[in-house]
């Protein structure tokens, strides 16, 4: 692919992503209505270019709820849940990938048989127990996203560890005496943060199809707006009002492609062999 | 020689197995409440629950249950579902060939799909059509299947209704196979009406499956296409005044197949545990729609027995893609 | 347009493609003729055995229960009673005693004829504690039984006015004593037996059950020989399956659809049934304060929620009956008061500020707009300092936990009550030693108890409407309408309308 087209392309990642968090963190601010209110008289209004008028750009849902300020606080959902279920399943895995890479021996077998087992269970049915049994709420898609997510992390980081284990300046680090806690630390870790800026990204657009697919089943939050959830409700009135349905689809499509975007990008520029 | 590799691999397997069953047994024994309590029948008194913790085996200490679990499942008894009162084994079994064909047909056609977009990638590089197949295979990997599901299910229910949105047979049509291999059967014995009923139930779960897994094999597929058409015998080739396309098809795909069949044969492990949505929205009665009714009624048995034959079909299904590749190929044997 | 259906298409199709190659096959390939009739339901089928377990007592699975088996006395779409496998029924004078007659030209599926040892079984069966019949209090106060020809009579242990009225109600269905016994309880779920109008053949659970007509059945012949019922408990797919053509009937839709459908050259009945919608309320905190309970009561803007949201089908209650029960009392209400209900939870130091927490209930797609309504009744709750979170549960899972008691403080259901009795209204839904009752409390028990036999009918039904009064100035539950049923249908059938809610397969002709 040619650079530009790269270029071209994180920049459209980029808008995305800068819109999403604003959206998410001036929500309370831009939106121009509480996503909760309903107005029974109301319902059903489409969106301003449909006969719609300008007090509700996207219209409003069945209960008479603006659409527009649902999607707004639906993306501060989406970014919350992704933004700390990535980073705690990147911690448990990093922890982890980091001991067993660089240990080795009984503890690597141990955590790798762990991966492995772990890794051969169906997630989306994992996280749909997980969520039915811990309750519905945010939190729980957290939870749901780091238990089954670490591994990801976990293995990848696992085998870059041992890359790095075997190089001369860690070899340099373990001679000078330094603690292995340090050399991981100081040495091993800064080798292997571009990879995991890489998973992150990838692990953020998975985070927010996790999310969907646990509003979409009912076990999101019900306080809270969420785009699975918008899609779930907006599915039955596809014949009435198909802005429903398709604005959270579209805005699911549209991050998650931003992310793997992102994520191809910078896989490229860190992996000289894919960019070749 | 292999017979070595055989057991080895075999061998590993198994610890891996028994620490699925140790997480499955763990996670579900970690969930809040008393699995007894969603048993209990109207009006029983206290010496029928006690009586019932007997029979489950739940009033022993928990190291004692694992174990008489673990036995269960090694003489084949996955223990009783709740909610529908059958052998949790027995549920598995009647359900598992509905997924398996699901499974199959969606891999082939994301295979279909994903070489003629990569072929056609190749063929026409640097034009429009490359423009467009890459904004496809962007869009169609972001989509996730249920999502695709849904797309399908408005488009083919409502605007243009060419096939049936839920079920797996016409109920009406008169077939009463021997086996739960519905379409298998349906072909040996001619019954091609059968086989076009199920092919058209199966039409939209298995391209709902299908798309974002062709996105991410022609990712891959182009990518060893591209590398593999800067190869010396592929410049010979076109020395030798082959057309681009024949190029592309009779030379270049042929060596730049081996990682895209890796990667699915990974996905195919992964498709078999990924059904679960998709199932649920058309209704296609496999295992993953089985699951989702074992949640909503709690039924732990049953979500218990469905997690554990999942994580050992995926062990087994990468088992045996490992195999046939040193099959294929003996120099990996020594790995 | 709409005659030019998916079926048909693939029928050709199917016919095109095997043609060439096996001619034998062809007829079996158009197998779905006109006499086949397919019915999108709204509720899976737990259970074949319509006497015993939580779901046995669900009035919406009868309709299947109604195609398959037959009860002791049957009821026409307007409710009124008639003969079932029973023909006559009574009480002797001082009723201490009962006598039924039992059918003669009735069989079973399996050709067997039906004899009066097999109605018998069936009461002795539903009266015994084992068995695990929900109802089992109401068949438990007849016993003796003694059989002459045709005709039963038993000894009343206890009177119970209602007896013959739950003869035609939940578990009042007669089951064939040999061949239940021999095949056992799992082999009954594949293959029951019964003596209704339909047969099963085939049976594939969560998904669907063909039914055959049942030749030797004693009453009208259902006009479709073979009937599906599709078990599609998603809203939307029910929507899709009528209107791409994969199903001929379906029912439960949001109005709008029905409206939207009705228009397009389906037809369509939406019609008031003996089914309400409800709100139970369990006595565990916050539902011990009063105060809480009557603010949720009055600050829900049910008139909104019936004209707005359900487009007008629906009557809002305040009591558990709906107009057309025995014991309706128009005066008895609770009004929409929000500043009343703020009043209430100031009362008790709540306001929007801090408000009372607890999770609510609910189905999603099981009644039209079931979901919205909460999600309504959520956001009124809101404006006065209730703060309530929704949980979805299927409606099995509403059965068993409702007899562990064990619902969360708040859980929306419907109450189907076909006979209009009160006892099978507030009696059940409030008593607090029936399994159905959430909210337990001795004061309402000590105004039901002695109602449970009380032999005059006046007293009886005056007694209940106080209850209701007591319970509305308690707020122990919240009834919010009565139902009106949606069904869709394709053009070119006729249905008839059951008042209960039933969709019986054997009322379906082609019009």
């Amino acid at each position: 692919m040619p650079t530009t087209s790269v270029f071209k392309i994180s920049s459209f990642s980029i808008f995305v992503i800068v819109l999403l968090g604003f959206a998410a963190l001036f929500a309370p601010i831009i939106a121009p209505y509480d996503p909760m209110a309903q107005d029974l008289k109301n319902s059903f209004l489409p969106p301003f270019w449909l006969g719609g008028t300008s007090e509700h750009l996207l219209g409003t849902d069945s209960l008479g709820r603006d659409l527009l300020s649902r999607i707004i606080f639906g993306a501060r959902a989406a970014v919350y849940v992704s933004v700390i279920g990535s980073f705690f399943a990147a911690l448990i895995g990093v922890v982890l990938g980091l001991l067993s890479g660089y240990f080795g021996g009984a503890l690597d077998a141990l955590i790798s048989r762990l991966v492995d087992a772990w890794m051969s269970f169906p997630s989306v049915l994992l996280c749909i127990v997980l969520a039915a049994v811990i309750g519905p709420g945010l939190e729980t898609v957290i939870v749901a996203i780091i238990i089954i997510d670490w591994t990801r992390f976990c293995r990848v980081v696992r085998s870059e560890t041992i890359v790095q284990k075997s190089s001369d300046y860690v070899s340099a680090a373990i001679i000078g005496g330094l603690s292995p806690l340090k050399i991981l630390i100081k040495e091993v870790f800064p080798n292997i943060a571009p990879l995991l800026v890489t998973l992150l990204t990838l692990e953020m657009g998975i985070a927010i199809v996790v999310e969907a697919i646990l509003s979409f089943v009912g076990l999101s939050s019900s306080h809270i707006p969420t785009w699975g959830g918008l899609i779930q409700e907006g599915r039955l009135y596809v014949n009435q009002a198909w802005w429903l349905m398709g604005a959270p689809v579209f805005c699911i499509v549209v991050v998650v492609l931003a992310f793997n975007l992102i994520g191809d990008s910078v896989r490229k520029r860190i992996d000289p062999v894919l960019r070749a | 020689m292999f017979g070595r590799y055989l057991m080895l691999r075999l061998l590993l397997a198994i610890p891996t197995i028994f620490c699925v069953a140790v997480i499955v047994f763990v996670l579900m024994r970690i969930v809040p409440g008393d699995p007894i309590s969603m048993m209990i029948p109207p009006g029983a008194s206290p010496d029928d629950i006690e009586n019932l913790r007997e029979i489950y085996g739940l009033n022993k200490p928990v190291l004692d249950q694992f174990l008489i679990w673990l036995n269960g499942i090694a003489e084949g008894d996955l223990g009783r579902s709740i909610s529908l009162k059958l052998g949790v084994g027995q549920l598995i079994l009647n359900r598992l060939p509905a997924t398996l064909e699901l499974v199959i047909l969606s891999m082939g056609i994301a295979i279909f799909l994903a070489v003629t977009a990569s072929v056609a990638a190749i063929r026409y590089k640097d034009t429009l059509v490359e423009r467009v197949l890459d904004t496809f295979t962007g869009v169609a990997q972001a989509i996730p299947d249920f999502l695709w599901s849904l797309l399908l299910l408005l488009f083919f229910g409502v605007i243009l209704p060419l096939f049936p949105i839920t079920g797996r047979l016409d109920p009406s049509l008169s077939f009463d196979p021997i086996t739960n291999f519905y379409f298998f059967e349906a072909i040996f014995t001619f019954r091609l009406d059968v086989v076009w009923d199920l092919l058209a139930h199966l039409a939209l779960p298995s391209f709902a499956l299908a798309f974002p897994l062709a996105a991410s094999l022609s990712r891959v597929l182009r990518g060893s296409l591209s590398e593999a058409m800067s190869q010396d015998y592929i410049t010979l080739a076109q020395v030798k005044g082959y057309s681009r396309l024949e190029v592309i098809t009779k030379f270049a795909l042929r060596n730049a197949l081996i990682p895209t069949i890796t990667l699915s044969g990974v996905q195919f492990a992964f498709l078999i545990g990924g059904t679960v949505l998709v199932e649920y929205i058309f209704s296609y009665p496999g295992l993953g729609n089985l699951a989702i009714s074992a949640v909503v009624q709690r039924d732990l048995p049953l979500i218990q027995g469905l997690i554990l034959t999942f994580a050992v079909m995926f062990v087994i299904t990468n088992l045996l893609i490992d195999l046939s590749y040193a099959l294929i190929n003996p120099r990996l044997r020594g790995r | 347009m709409h005659t030019f259906d998916r079926r048909r298409f693939l029928k050709i199709s199917g016919i095109a493609a095997a043609a060439p190659l096996a001619g034998s096959v062809l007829f079996s390939g158009c197998s779905k003729g006109s006499d086949v009739l397919s019915i999108a339901y709204n509720v899976p089928l737990p259970s074949w055995d319509p006497t015993t377990g939580p779901s046995s007592v669900n009035p919406t699975i009868q309709t299947y229960y109604k195609a398959v088996f037959d009860s002791f006395i049957d009821q026409n779409p307007d409710l009124s009673f008639k003969a079932g496998l029973l023909t006559e029924w009574g009480w002797n004078e001082d009723r201490t005693k009962i006598k039924m007659t039992v059918r003669e030209n009735a069989f079973w599926h399996d050709g067997s004829p039906v004899t009066p040892e097999d109605v018998v079984w069936s009461l002795e069966r539903a009266a015994n504690p084992e068995s695990g019949n929900p109802i089992q209090f109401v068949w438990s106060k007849i016993n003796n039984f003694s059989i002459s020809g045709q005709e039963i009579t038993a000894d009343v242990k206890e009177f119970e006015p209602t007896l013959f009225k739950w003869m035609a109600f939940l578990t009042g269905y007669v089951m064939p004593k040999k061949a239940y016994l021999d095949r056992g309880a799992e082999a009954w779920e594949e293959q029951p037996i019964g003596s209704g109008p339909y047969m099963v053949e085939k049976f594939e659970r969560n998904a669907y059950v063909r039914l055959k007509a049942f030749p030797q059945y004693w009453g009208d012949k259902p006009e479709f020989e073979t009937v599906v019922i599709k078990m599609v408990p998603d809203a939307s797919a029910r929507v899709a399956e009528i209107e791409s053509g994969g199903s001929d009937l379906t029912l439960q839709i949001p109005y709008e659809e029905f409206n939207r459908l009705s228009s397009k050259g389906f037809s369509g009945q939406s019609y008031p049934v003996s089914d309400i919608g409800m709100i139970f309320i369990s006595n565990r905190e916050p539902m011990l304060d009063k105060n809480v309970r009557l603010a949720m009561h009055h600050a829900i803007d049910k008139k909104a929620i019936v004209n707005d949201l359900l487009l007008g089908f629906g009557t809002p209650i305040d009591t558990l009956q709906a107009p057309e029960y025995d014991a309706f009392e128009s005066t008895t209400t609770v009004g929409y008061d929000l500043e009343l209900a703020k009043k209430y939870l100031a009362k008790s130091g709540f306001s929007v500020s801090n408000p009372v927490k607890f999770t609510i209930q609910t189905t999603r797609g099981y009644k039209p707009k079931d979901y919205e309504m909460i999600e309504a009744i959520v956001g009124m709750w809101k404006q006065v300092g209730i703060e309530a979170s929704i949980e979805i549960y299927e409606i099995a899972k509403h059965f068993e936990l409702r007899m562990q008691h064990k619902l969360a403080p708040a859980a929306f259901y419907n109450w189907g009550n076909s006979i209009g009795d009160p006892s099978t209204s507030t009696g059940f839904a409030m008593f607090s030693y029936s399994p159905h009752s959430a909210f337990k409390s001795p004061e309402v028990d000590k105004l039901i108890g002695p109602l449970w036999g009380e032999p005059n009918e006046e007293k009886r039904i005056e007694g209940y409407k106080n209850v209701d009064r007591y319970i509305a100035d308690e707020g122990l539950v919240i009834p919010l309408l009565q139902y009106s049923q949606p069904v869709v249908y394709r053009s070119g059938l006729s249905f008839t309308a059951h008042t209960a809610g039933f969709i019986l397969p054997q009322n379906i002709k082609s019009a």
